[in-house]
């Protein structure tokens, strides 16, 4: 069974969704749904007095009209689908090991953070440290696959370590910051300070981006890996298009980096 | 059973289980391509010397390729997985790595997993580039006309080598003429290698020697210059036999290549010299794959 989930009011404190996920829900009447308690501003309240909890199609939590102070939507999630028809806050897919999470309006900080799996679609705008590493850990994202519709803020894949974000706006200042390995595409362009600290990773990009200093210019090549990502990679397809050859920077080498800037 | 002036034996090809892969190879240009399929593929024609057997399946439309550049599929088998693990990433690094413009592909997704970049990256001394995207991993080695790309392992199946045919006729020309007949109906059918120079062995071998060190020898029941000195399964007519050997990735696709060989031999026809189609069998006994020439050109026994 799915569950529906239709905000009574507008939130008047910042309500924590973590852990809410369909593997939870799993097999939970919406009346034992009700009774789920989550951290609400400074106290614990039933999702009932929040929520009015119906059962819905197969196998997905819907969460209509969402909130901008809704943290943690799908953190934690590892099946199934969550579909957000509005807006969530922060941390929404935090720590995410597999399913998909569907977010029409915006989303807050930290979108993905840590994100090892699964899949995660924005309608619109995220904030900054998307797909970064969550509070306390020292990796960003491993795997699975963020795509954003709108701009991403600052630091986005800041210590990213895996996995694959598509940005199809703009990205805010110092993206990439530590990268360690995994793939960030911008259909939009970086802001200023981009790549700094960068170990591994890829970053893709139509224009030349305002780069950190340390990264060397080895041209303009033909590549192979292009014409690859472009049909087996449906998500970058787009961007990369017919694209054959790319501008390769690589950096950061004031830190023995070896990330690289794919300039298309 | 008699097709066109041929005789059919009732005879089976007796084939044994083999571990295979398939890898796709792509370059910038479709001869290339073929290169590095030819070069990967040789000295490969039988597993008792060369450790496995190998040949290029079929070529492959830029469109219908990983990385939309012209392709070629080869198979590659080995007696068992281990061996297979061993010569798979050996080839790949001295010859599709080594040959220009070439990327390598994955061509079976199921199966245990047999390496392919997991373990030639280390020629890029620290320089090579993983991507990962799901779950499927590829590896970017910088070399010197630019980067090599490679899938990180491919799939194998259980296939089916050392099916075969063996072509009996009044002359050497004549079985050569109908042997190439049969490699090329042979060729077209998808999933299986003719492993042998050009498809076609002339020496084909029996079980066992009268020399202790050796496993196989000459097949003197099929050699017509012994005829009345062997045992000879040749008539006096017969002055020549040409075999094809077949391998697989299924039973049924090297009935189908058995198949379509008879009927590309009988085409040639009596007229043609040839005199019957045999075929190699070690009396049913070792082989659990009997490809039964009658039933296959539906004739039952």
């Amino acid at each position: 069974m799915s569950i529906v989930l239709r905000l009574k009011t507008p939130l008047a404190a910042r309500l924590d969704l973590g852990g809410l996920t369909p593997s939870a829900l799993a097999g939970k009447a919406p009346g034992e749904v009700e009774a789920i308690e989550c951290p609400y501003g400074g106290r614990l309240v039933a999702l009932g007095e929040l929520f009015a909890v119906r059962a819905g199609g197969e196998g997905r939590l819907v969460i209509e009209a969402g909130d901008a102070r809704l943290d943690g939507v799908g953190a934690g999630m590892d099946a199934g689908e969550i579909v957000v028809e509005g807006a969530v806050g922060a941390h929404a897919g935090r720590g995410m090991a597999g399913g998909v999470l569907r977010i029409a309006g915006d989303a807050g900080d930290e979108l993905a953070a840590g994100m090892t799996g699964g899949r995660i679609e924005l309608g619109g705008n995220a904030g900054a440290r998307l797909g970064a590493a969550p509070s306390g850990a020292r990796r960003g994202m491993a795997g699975g696959a963020v795509v954003i519709r709108g701009n991403a803020g600052a630091r986005a894949g800041e210590r990213q370590r895996g996995g694959l974000i598509l940005v199809e706006g703009a990205v805010g200042a110092e993206a990439a910051t530590d990268m360690i390995a995994g793939t960030l595409a911008v259909a939009g362009g970086f802001g200023p300070g981009a790549g700094r600290g960068m170990k591994r990773g890829t970053l893709i990009v139509r224009a030349e981006p305002a780069l950190a200093e340390g990264f060397a210019d080895t041209g303009t090549h033909d590549l192979v890996a292009l014409r690859l990502m472009a049909r087996r990679v449906p998500d970058l397809a787009t961007l990369i298009g017919t694209a054959v050859r790319a501008r390769r920077l690589v950096g950061d080498r004031l830190q023995g980096g070896l990330g690289e800037v794919l300039v298309l | 059973m008699i097709i066109n002036g041929v005789e059919i034996r009732d005879s089976f090809a007796e084939a044994f289980p083999m571990v295979g892969t398939r890898l796709i190879i792509t370059a910038d240009t479709p001869d290339w391509a073929m290169t590095a399929a030819r070069v990967t593929t040789g000295f490969a024609t039988s597993v008792i010397g060369c450790g496995c057997e190998a040949g290029v399946e079929r070529v492959i439309a830029p469109e219908d390729t990983p990385d939309g550049r012209p392709g070629v599929a080869i198979l590659i088998f080995a007696m068992d997985f281990k061996g297979l693990k061993t010569v798979v990433p050996l080839r790949l690094g001295q010859c599709i790595l080594t040959c220009p413009t070439t990327a390598c592909y994955a061509g079976v997704e199921g199966g245990k997993r047999v390496p392919l970049a997991k373990t030639i990256r280390y020629f890029a001394d620290g320089y090579q580039i993983s991507k990962k995207f799901g779950d499927e991993r590829f590896w970017r080695l910088p070399v010197m006309d630019g980067e090599f790309v490679c899938d990180e392992d491919t799939g194998s199946v259980e296939g089916v080598g050392g099916g075969n045919i063996l072509i009996l006729a009044r002359s050497r020309p004549q079985a050569l003429a109908a042997a190439e007949q049969a490699v090329k109906a042979m060729s077209a059918v998808k999933g299986v290698i003719l492993p042998f120079p050009g498809g076609v062995v002339r020496s084909g071998s029996k079980v066992g020697s009268k020399y202790k060190a050796l496993f196989a020898s000459s097949n003197d029941a099929y050699c017509p210059t012994l005829r009345g000195v062997a045992a000879s399964a040749l008539p006096e007519e017969v002055g020549s036999v040409m075999e094809i050997v077949i391998d697989g990735v299924s039973f049924d696709a090297v009935a189908a290549a058995t198949k379509a060989g008879i009927e590309a031999v009988c085409a040639v026809g009596s007229a043609g010299g040839v005199v019957a189609i045999d075929a190699g069998n070690y009396g049913g006994n070792l082989g659990p794959f009997h490809f039964r020439l009658r039933d296959i050109m539906g004739g039952g026994a």
